[in-house]
């Protein structure tokens, strides 16, 4: 037995936001939602106090995700480099943003961000809310202000309307553009993956699937003929994502040399130890992400594979989960090896397409409103 | 001869009602976890410790599991047991245990264990200290690592950087500790310190010289039950 709860239904409730002011000032009740997330996720993280999730503020959010005028000549809008039918990422490199301005990390998959605590590869964003403000001002991103953004938003005929009705204010302000798209991309809940619906009880997986999990959440131990794929210890969990708490989720992988360390965690925390450190993502819906890694250098996950399992780079920040991680007897003079033959790793290949959920990338609530 | 007796009764209630000595029927009660190596603080991804077996280690992740903490008093027979008590302690995370109120006692022992009973070592579907999704959950065959160590050591053969990863888990390595206390009073709001001294892990009654470990990932095996030994007895102390 698994896990055999049925899924945890969203909780409506109705809230008057006005119910302390004066009736001179009525405003549209808005509509209290919960996370429509399933109980195998972690249960004890609430949502912020200041920005509880409200359909009015969702469907706000949803506009503006979609909104091209959030970039400086009107061309791009969030959803151009996270495109929903590839689990919100663009199949680029790296993402073009106005003026053929081209950036310089992979775009992130968007789902199940409530439950992690940092946000960018480098983690220097602490929340949703702070987070989704800067890809609109980034340079080679949106490139567009925040004092334009919120002019051009109060200008249109039909955002101050629904700002009045998710926050009870007409006012159109950089907060609540934030607040607003925190509260869309909370709502990219992916949990109907073939992955999901086996820890459910309702699917087998098949051998090879099977077989693919287990070296999943192995770390290999030669001593004891113990063989793993040594990817849990940094993808966790049933969320398959990095460690929330601080920044215990954000590793040195082995790309590359000390020489050639991209610093990564090291510019927000400046701690020579965070160098080459980058968010360990969740990796659901992984097999429509590619290309991989912060700087988008592998396009397939044969090639991510080859990398953990026989191209590890040694650095002085290397992951010790990493730099210990064999499944033959460590020689510590020889290079870093996994030693997965090759079916398991076509194997840990198959179990990551199981992770692939058709309905977060066709559910018609995440889609683009402009269509 | 009535009226004295009535007398006598009076002054009798006015003296126990004016009598300090009532115990509150409850007392609030707090355990600190302090986690020692090297005899210094530990604190992770800074300094280097010294390993009983004398390579410098830079601690990485240091967490484990207290549970079904439990307050005896030997002399009157009374006990107090924390409900669904467990309790990840971790260094940067969780270091105390709140019981809040509890029954009033002079307690003079404190039982406690380290891992996770095999009831709730078998079940995924927990919250709070034991979600699944925490890193302590291993795998859904194995249950929960009981007690995590990672970090960086300088070989003493090889002069080479390597990880030692410990985690010890799996029901055979669960272990119960039984501590005395001293100086608890019964009604009085108590704090109790509890002293984890990470190089018990090595030493006491086995002593694992690391840079001589064919693999210094140890996950289960002979050095697991080994290191289980040794944190049966002195790991964890009142200070």
């Amino acid at each position: 037995m698994r896990y055999q709860l049925p899924l945890w239904a969203g909780v409506f409730a109705v809230l008057c936001l006005c119910s302390c002011s004066g009736s001179e000032n009525p405003v549209n009740p808005t509509v209290l939602i919960s996370l429509d997330a399933p109980d195998y996720f972690p249960a004890s993280k609430a949502l912020p106090a200041d920005n509880p999730l409200t359909e009015e503020g969702v469907h706000l959010g949803r506009m503006l995700f979609y909104e091209k005028q959030l970039s400086a000549d009107g061309s791009i809008s969030c959803g151009s480099c996270h495109q929903q039918q590839k689990a919100f990422t663009d199949g680029l490199q790296f993402s073009k943003g106005v003026n053929e301005a081209m950036g310089h990390k992979n775009a992130m998959s968007l789902s199940n961000l409530h439950w992690s605590g940092k946000f960018f590869w480098d983690g220097r964003s602490g929340s949703l809310e702070e987070q989704s403000l800067e890809p609109i001002q980034e340079s080679f991103e949106m490139n567009l202000s925040l004092a334009e953004a919120v002019e051009r938003l109060q200008q249109d005929e039909k955002y101050p309307a629904l700002f009045e009705a998710a926050f009870g204010t007409n006012e159109v302000n950089a907060e609540r553009i934030g607040k607003a798209l925190a509260q869309f991309e909370r709502t990219l809940i992916s949990a109907n993956s073939k992955f999901d619906r086996w820890i459910k009880n309702e699917v087998k997986l098949t051998p090879e699937e099977q077989l693919g999990l287990e070296l999943f959440f192995t770390h290999p131990e030669p001593s004891i003929q113990l063989r793993g794929g040594n990817c849990s210890d940094c993808h966790l969990g049933f969320l398959t994502a990095g460690d929330s708490e601080g920044f215990m989720g954000f590793h040195n992988n082995g790309l590359d040399i000390d020489e050639n360390l991209d610093p990564g965690l090291f510019e927000v925390t400046k701690n020579p130890f965070d160098q080459g450190k980058f968010k360990a993502p969740s990796l659901r819906n992984i097999g429509l992400t590619a290309p991989y890694m912060h700087d988008g250098r592998f396009a397939s996950l044969e090639e991510v594979l080859d990398h953990y399992n026989e191209h590890i780079q040694n650095s002085q920040t290397l992951d010790v989960l990493i730099l210990e991680a064999s499944n033959e007897q460590i020689n510590p003079t020889a290079p870093i090896k996994l030693h997965l033959a090759q079916k398991e790793k076509e194997a840990i290949i198959a179990f990551l397409h199981t992770l692939t959920d058709q309905q977060f990338i066709t559910n018609e609530k995440f889609s683009d409103p402009f269509n | 001869m009535k009226n004295i007796k009535y007398f006598l009764f009076a002054f009798l209630l006015g003296f126990t009602s004016c009598s300090d000595d009532e115990v509150p029927a409850e007392m609030k009660v707090n355990i600190a976890i302090e986690n020692l190596m090297d005899a210094s603080l530990l604190e992770l991804d800074g300094p280097s410790y010294m390993l009983p077996s004398g390579e410098a280690f830079t601690p990485k992740k240091f967490k484990y599991f207290i549970s079904n903490v439990k307050l005896t008093n030997s002399s009157t027979g009374e006990s107090y047991t924390e409900p669904n008590s467990y309790h990840l302690i971790s260094t940067g995370g969780k270091t105390s245990i709140d019981l809040g109120m509890i029954p009033s006692s002079g307690y003079d022992h404190i039982l406690f264990s380290i891992g996770v009973d095999e009831v709730a070592n078998g079940k995924t579907d927990q919250t709070g200290d034991l979600d699944p999704n925490s890193d302590m959950a291993w795998n859904w065959n194995t249950g929960y690592k009981f007690v995590v160590l990672e970090g960086e050591y300088t070989n003493s053969v090889t002069n080479e950087r390597a990880g030692l990863v410990l985690h010890v888990g799996t029901n055979q390595n669960y272990r119960e500790i039984s501590q005395q206390l001293s100086g608890v009073r019964a009604g009085e709001t108590t704090l109790i310190t509890l002293v984890t001294n990470v190089d018990e892990l090595f030493i006491n009654p086995n002593t694992l010289p690391i840079s001589q470990l064919a693999s210094t990932t140890i996950m289960g095996g002979e050095h697991a039950n080994k290191i289980a030994e040794n944190y049966s007895e002195g790991f964890i102390t009142v200070k």
